[in-house]
This record gives structure tokens, sequence and C-alpha cells, in this order.
């Protein structure tokens, strides 16, 4: 059997750069090159023989070059943004063209790529909130036959660009989509340290409704392994071939259990509970983002995060378990501590540099 | 005659009496034996029922009557072997001997055993047990067969543990030890139950070849037992809290009983607690197995009152100082809920596991994970009784059937709807806008200085010194507001 190369796009990123390890532990007999923007100064490649191809996902002639000189079998296609803060429930118009290049014209990009390149699987990082950035809906063990009807500029971009890639599913070029939860761990710099910084600002007292709806986070090792699988299925047994899956760690909690563990690990509890009905937070937060929009500063409270706290909505990942044979190996509770002690040692870096 | 303190609590909690008069008067049960038809041998067993078991006598009777007398006399059988191997005044070199005999006497005519304590509460099942013999020989065969294959196990199993516990009363070493000891007392009499439920063809003949579930059933009954009676157990000097659990939080066993560990007493009980509900799932999967009314409420019952010991004893200190039970009422409210169907059961299940979640404490080590394990209870529930609730999205499920034109017709609509609402707004703002101007020509003709007006507004909001419309009198600040 001829060697097994894969492209990773998005490599030097937090999703790419666990695949990449992931890659290494599962298949070491595979061949690596990654495909990214120009990286910061500190990335070094986690194996020494792994090429790196920068360039532009957004430039059909940078991808293409990309492939040519590559020559890889298969592509995990992770490169994307993600509009984080307030700009997660932003609408606007700049926004949006912005996203959807990246994602939909980038996706479009690899797809043509790649099967001018010979590429046999192509696997597609999308995301859980093709459904979930419908915010405002509850959505109890959802699974794949649920038709995705986003109201976010992201989950709209995801749903766009995944339907291209399972479109292109083919008999030469095998394509399957993997649909993560919200995901934490080493090198994540949004979901943790957001909640972490709450402590400071006196945030975690308040309880925003019952804040006893299920939730699904993943640790971030599961989702590599997910892709890992699933370019493997491709490879061989193709029994994924243009099928979607949510990978998640398949034990939803409480949003607020979620917060409440992590402040635990940096020694807080909070000193009481207030449980503030829904309508009440959402004028607050609707008053918090003009006071925001005036001083130009970054507040946790808009009234997107309100919707999304109160959201119920986790995933079943019986799809997964059956095609992909995915089981997580990594419990929340030791990545989700895993995750505390690695932005705690960032804190300290960051306190020491200063 | 109920005593003060109940009559006190009763008035605080109405929905509790309420409760236990819905089952004292309202309770249908399925079936009812007869004792007419009995013989004198099969009453006296139905008696020693009664006095040797409170909870399960009265399910047991209201089994479908073609498991009735098999479940009863399973139970003498049980209750006889624990009777032997509770007895701490038998020596180990007759007891061990006897209950590993003991499915050999179901088969001796007029067999007794007087070698109890006088003061073993149930010594008169084993002076009597001749009645279970007779009768026992008169039931089905295949039934039988079950009943002396789980007593031969379980008299293994009760022989090998009391040699142990001989040797080192800190037998419980590891989880697996403590689950072994489970699975002798408990696990095996699922086992046998559910052997006789498929047997009889009133459940589902899967749950024989899915041992891990009724195995769950067993084990999450005994393991709650185990957590609630920890002083009981305690004061008689038993232990059955593992060692590979409690070490974690204290140096010794006893030392959990003490006040002074009241927070590492707490968090170790929730681990405890936590082993004891990651087995709820494949409880609430073995109930989808069964076919039968009385069954069912046989089988739910104890289930459904152990998710409610569990809430009760979580992060709950007074489970070190005394023994600790359900209220009657809650209990009874229990048995109500209990005795439908699974859905109902679900949705008790569902809200203990919500209580447990409310008392879960972020300082407790085991938070996350007692959080993952209610998470799974939760979902697993949702898998087999999907809710639709009216958070979710509904629009979906409308346009879904509808025709290209009744969709786009519906866009119309809904387009023209949203104009409607528009024009609405406009219409209301430019009645209140030529309200607003009224008032205020009105006011001007009338004389109303808004120049001074004006001016105060600014100067109070700046705190800068722009005429007011008043001199001020003395040092007193200004009022704020303008007197027009």
């Amino acid at each position: 059997m001829a060697e097994e190369h894969i492209l990773v796009t998005g490599g030097t990123g937090f999703v790419g750069g666990h695949i990449l390890n992931s890659l290494i532990e599962l298949h070491p007999e595979y061949k690596i090159t990654v495909f990214d923007l120009p990286a910061s100064g500190t990335w070094v490649p986690p194996r020494e023989d792994i090429a790196y191809v920068q360039g532009d996902i957004r430039e059909i002639k940078d991808v293409t070059r990309a492939v040519r000189e590559a020559r890889p079998t298969a592509v995990i296609h992770v490169a994307g943004i993600v509009p984080t803060g307030n700009d997660r429930y932003s609408q606007r118009k700049y926004l949006k063209e912005w996203v959807f290049k990246v994602n939909v014209e980038g996706t479009k990009n690899m797809l043509e790529a790649a099967r001018n390149g010979g590429v046999r699987a192509f696997v597609f990082t999308a995301s859980i909130t093709m459904v979930t950035d419908d915010n405002g809906h509850d959505y109890p063990n959802f699974d794949e036959t649920i038709v995705p009807t986003p109201s976010l500029i992201y989950g709209q971009s995801k749903v766009a660009a995944e339907a291209l890639v399972l479109e292109a599913n083919s008999l030469e070029m095998a394509t399957c989509s993997i649909r993560p939860s919200v995901i934490c761990g080493p090198g994540d710099y949004q979901l943790v340290s957001t909640i972490q910084r709450c402590i400071a600002k006196f945030e975690t007292p308040w309880i925003i409704g019952d804040g006893d709806g299920l939730y699904d986070f993943t640790y971030v090792t599961n989702v590599a392994d997910a892709h890992v699988l699933a370019v493997h299925n491709l490879l061989t047994t193709k029994t994924a071939a243009g099928e979607a899956f949510f990978i998640t760690n398949g034990q939803p909690i409480p949003f607020r259990a979620f917060c409440l563990q992590i402040w635990a690990h940096f020694g807080h509890t909070p000193p009481f509970e207030v449980h503030i009905p829904k309508p009440i937070a959402w004028v607050a937060a609707y008053c918090a983002e003009w006071v925001t929009y005036f001083n130009g500063t970054e507040a946790t409270l808009s009234r997107g995060s309100v919707k999304d706290y109160c959201q119920l909505a986790y995933a079943n990942i019986d799809k997964a378990r059956r095609i992909l044979g995915y089981e997580p190996r990594v419990s929340l509770d030791v990545g989700l501590k895993t995750s505390c002690d690695e932005l705690r040692e960032r804190l300290k870096a960051k306190m020491k540099g200063l | 005659m109920p005593s003060l303190k109940s009559i006190a609590y009763y008035t605080f909690h109405p929905s509790e009496l309420r409760s236990i008069i819905q089952w004292t008067v309202w309770h249908m049960p399925v079936h009812e034996r007869d004792p007419t038809k009995e013989s004198k041998e099969l009453q006296r067993c139905f008696y020693f029922l009664d006095k040797t078991s409170r909870s399960f006598s009265a399910v047991i009777k209201e089994l479908n009557p073609e498991l009735l007398v098999p479940v009863c006399l399973f139970y003498l059988v049980l209750r006889g072997l624990d009777t032997i191997e509770d007895d701490m005044t038998i020596p180990l070199d007759s007891k061990c001997p006897e209950l590993r005999a003991f499915h050999e006497r179901l088969y001796q005519d007029g067999w007794t055993y007087d070698g109890n304590h006088a003061k073993e509460k149930d010594r008169d099942l084993l002076l009597e047990f001749s009645v279970v013999v007779t009768e026992f020989k008169k039931i089905k065969e295949p039934y039988q067969v079950i009943i002396k294959d789980i007593a031969k196990r379980m008299g293994e199993g009760m022989a090998e543990s009391c040699q142990r516990t001989e040797k080192n009363p800190d037998w419980a070493i590891t989880i697996k030890d403590y689950e072994m000891y489970c699975h002798y007392v408990a696990g095996l009499v699922g086992e046998g139950l559910t052997r006789l439920f498929v047997e009889s063809k009133l459940a589902n003949p899967m749950l024989l070849q899915r041992p891990d579930l009724h195995e769950s059933m067993g084990q999450f009954l005994q393991q709650v037992n185990i957590i609630r009676d920890i002083r009981e157990d305690f004061d008689d000097k038993r232990r059955f809290w593992p060692k590979e659990v409690w070490s974690k939080y204290v140096d010794n066993f006893e030392d959990l009983i003490k006040p002074e560990n009241k927070d590492a007493a707490m968090n170790c009980s929730s681990e405890m607690i936590l082993l004891g509900l990651n087995r709820v799932p494949e409880c609430l999967h073995y109930l989808a197995g069964i076919r039968d009314q009385s069954v069912f409420n046989f089988a739910a019952i104890p289930q459904s009152m152990a998710i409610a010991t569990c809430e009760l004893c979580f992060r709950n200190p007074t489970m070190f100082e005394r023994n600790i039970k359900i209220t009657k009422g809650a209990a009874c409210q229990l048995m109500v809920d209990s005795s439908q169907n699974l859905q109902v059961l679900c949705d008790v299940f569902k809200r203990y596991v919500k209580l447990i979640h409310k008392k879960n404490d972020p300082r407790d080590p085991n938070f996350l994970q007692i959080s993952i394990a209610c998470g799974k209870i939760e979902q697993f529930i949702e898998t087999i009784f999907p809710t639709q609730k009216p958070g979710q999205k509904k629009e979906l499920a409308d346009t879904k059937n509808l025709s290209p034109e009744e969709a786009a017709k519906k866009q119309k609509e809904k387009e023209e709807d949203k104009w409607d609402m528009i024009y609405m707004g406009i219409a209301v703002g430019a009645t209140l806008l030529f309200v607003t101007l009224m008032m205020v020509v009105v006011a001007w003709f009338a004389g109303a200085r808004f120049d001074l007006a004006f001016a105060h507004l600014y100067s109070t909001l700046t705190g800068g010194n722009a005429p007011g419309p008043y001199p001020e009198k003395g040092a007193e600040p200004s009022p704020a507001h303008g007197e027009l």
C-alpha cells in the first residue's frame, strides 16, 4: 500500500496542532504537511519531518500550489475563523462577508485543489454551532438527522461550507464532516480564560435563568482523535463518506457546573448565589451592550451570551461511535483540570513577563 | 396514633400528607392474593413474609399470580440464608458449611434450623423452615432450578466473605471487593428475579443477554443501603465502605464519624454516591424490558426509593450522626409514581437528579463527576422519552411538509405581518409626538419659561454655575427638579 500523506490546513492553530499530535500518535506511518498562514515565531512542528507550507486558503493559487508541491493523499481542512466576543452575535454585513470569505470560499478553494490534485480523502471541521447557533432554542439530545438552521454568522458559514464538502463526495474523493462542540484544552485562548476572568470581575454569584440546562463541552484531544479516525476511515473502509458527525465528550453538564469547576480550580467559590430571571438579565445585557459600545470595552454580558448561557443543547454521539469507532479517550473532568493547569501556567508566565 | 412531631411535620408538608392518603385510600393492587385457596403451609409462608420484611411484602403480594408464590419463597430462602450469615454467635466452622449446604436443604422434607441465638429477629423462620420446603417442592420445576442455583451461589459467596471478615474486618479494600460483596448479596438476587420474570414470560428475554443490566439493579439498591446505613453499621462494627474510597479523605475509618471531619466525610460520601449514580441509566434500561404491570411495580418501587435515598444522603452530614430515612409521605408519593409506567418513573428520577445537581458543591473533588453522572441520567431519559419543549424550534416542522406555493404564501404573510408592525409603530410614535408638541405649545402660551428650565437642567447635569431659575437661598443647594 502506498504511503499516506495528510495535508492539515490550519495546522499551527489550536485544534490543528492537536490533530498533528493525534496523527503522530495513532498513525506514525503517515506523512504530514501543514498548510497555514505565516505562523507566529513560536510555532515548532511536533515532529521534525513535518513540512510547512505558507499560504492563505482565500487564494486559490496558494492552495493549488500547496497541493501540487506536497501531493497529499488526504486533506484535513481545519482552517477557518471564529468570530469571538460580541462579534459572535453580530449580524454586521462586513463581518459576514469576511467570515464567509474565509470559511466558505476557503473551503471551496481547498476542495477544488484537492480534487485536481488527486486527493482521496477530505475531512472538514464543521461545528456543532451549525445547530446551536440558533440562539434561544433548546436542543436536547439531538443527532445528525436534525436540519441546521443557524441564525448567527459563524454557524451559517459552516452550514454553507459543509454542504460544499458533502456534495463533493465522490468515488475518487471521499469526504466527511466533523462537527465538534465547544472545545477546551491547552492552547485555547477563549473558553476557559473568559470564564476564569469572571472571578476578578465579581461575576461569579449571578445565575441567569435556572442554570440547569445541559450543554456539551469537548476536550481538544478527543476532537483531534475524531479527525484522525475520520481520515483513516475515508482512506480505508469509506463507511463515513458523505456523512457528518457530531463530536462531543458525551458528558453533557450544565454550563453553570462547568464554570463552577473552573472557578474551583482557581480556588474560588462564589460567596453567595443569586438567580436572575432571564428577562431581567436580557434587559441588563442590552444596557451593558450600550455601555460597552460607548466606552469600547468588551463585556461578558450581552444579549447573545445570556441566551447562550440559558440554552439547553447537547448532542447524541452514537453515530460517531458506530461508524468512526469514536470514544472520548479523555474524560471531561481530567481534560478540564489539564486546561486549567495550563491556563494557570500561562497566567504565571504572563505575570513574570510584566 | 401519630406522634405530635409527625402531626407538626405534615401540617407544614400537606402535599406529603396528600400522598399518604392517596396511596392508602386509592391504591388498587394489580393482583390480590386469595388466602382461602392456599394451603396451611403457604399461609404460614406469607405470615413469615410479613414478619421478615416490611417493604417487600406489600409489593410481592401484589405480584402476578404466576410469580406470587415463587417470588415469596425466593425471598424467604434468601432471608433464611441472611439470618444464618448475620448471626455472629454461630461459630464459623459450623456457619460456613451450613451456608454452603443451604440449597440442598430446600429438598430435605421437614428441615429446620435451631442454631440461631434467641435474640436473632428472624429465628422463627428457620425454626419452621419446613413449611418453605413443602411449598418449594410444589412450584414449577424451572422456578425451583433458578431459586436453588441462586441459593447455592449466594451461600458460597457468603461463606467466603464470612471467612474473610473473620481474618480481617477491613476486607473491603478495593472498589472491586465492595462491588463483589454487593454482587453476592444483591446482584445475584437481580439475576434470579430476572430469570423468574423471563421464565414466566413477563419480561423481555433480551434482559438475560444483558447481565450488566440486572447486575446494576441489584448493585444500585445495595450500594444505596450501604451508604445510608453507615452509622448503624459502624455502631454494629461492620464496615462496607471500601478503603480505596475512604482512604482518600481520612486516615482511619473511624474518622468519618467524627464531627470535626465533616467536610472530608461529606466528600467521601459523595464519591460513594457517585459509584451508585453511575448505575442508574442501566437500571432504567432494565425497567424498559419488563412487560407486566405488577412486575414493573415490584422492580421499580425499590429503585425510586433508592434514588430518593441517594438525594437524601447527598451532602447531608446527619447520615454520619444517625440513621436517616425518607419521610413516609415521600415514600407514598414514590410508590404512587412508581406504579404507573416508565415515563412517570423517569420523571421521578429526573426530579431527584435535578435536586442532587442543586446540592452539588464545587469544593467537592467529585463535583464535576457527579455533574457528569447526573447529565448522563438525564440524557439517557431523553433518549427513551424525547421531550418537545416550547423552547424548541417549531417552524421547522411546519415548513417541512408544505408545498413550495404554500411556503411562498407563508413567507408573504410573514412579510406583511412585519410591515403591519412597522406601520403600527410609526402611528403610535407619531401620535405621542403630536401630543407632546401640543402640550409644549399650550405651556408656552401659558407663559412657561423653557429657557430657564433648560439652563437649570444644564447646570445640574454639568455641575456648572449656569444661572438657576431662582436665586440661591442661603447655603442650601437648589433642588434638582426645575419648578415651572
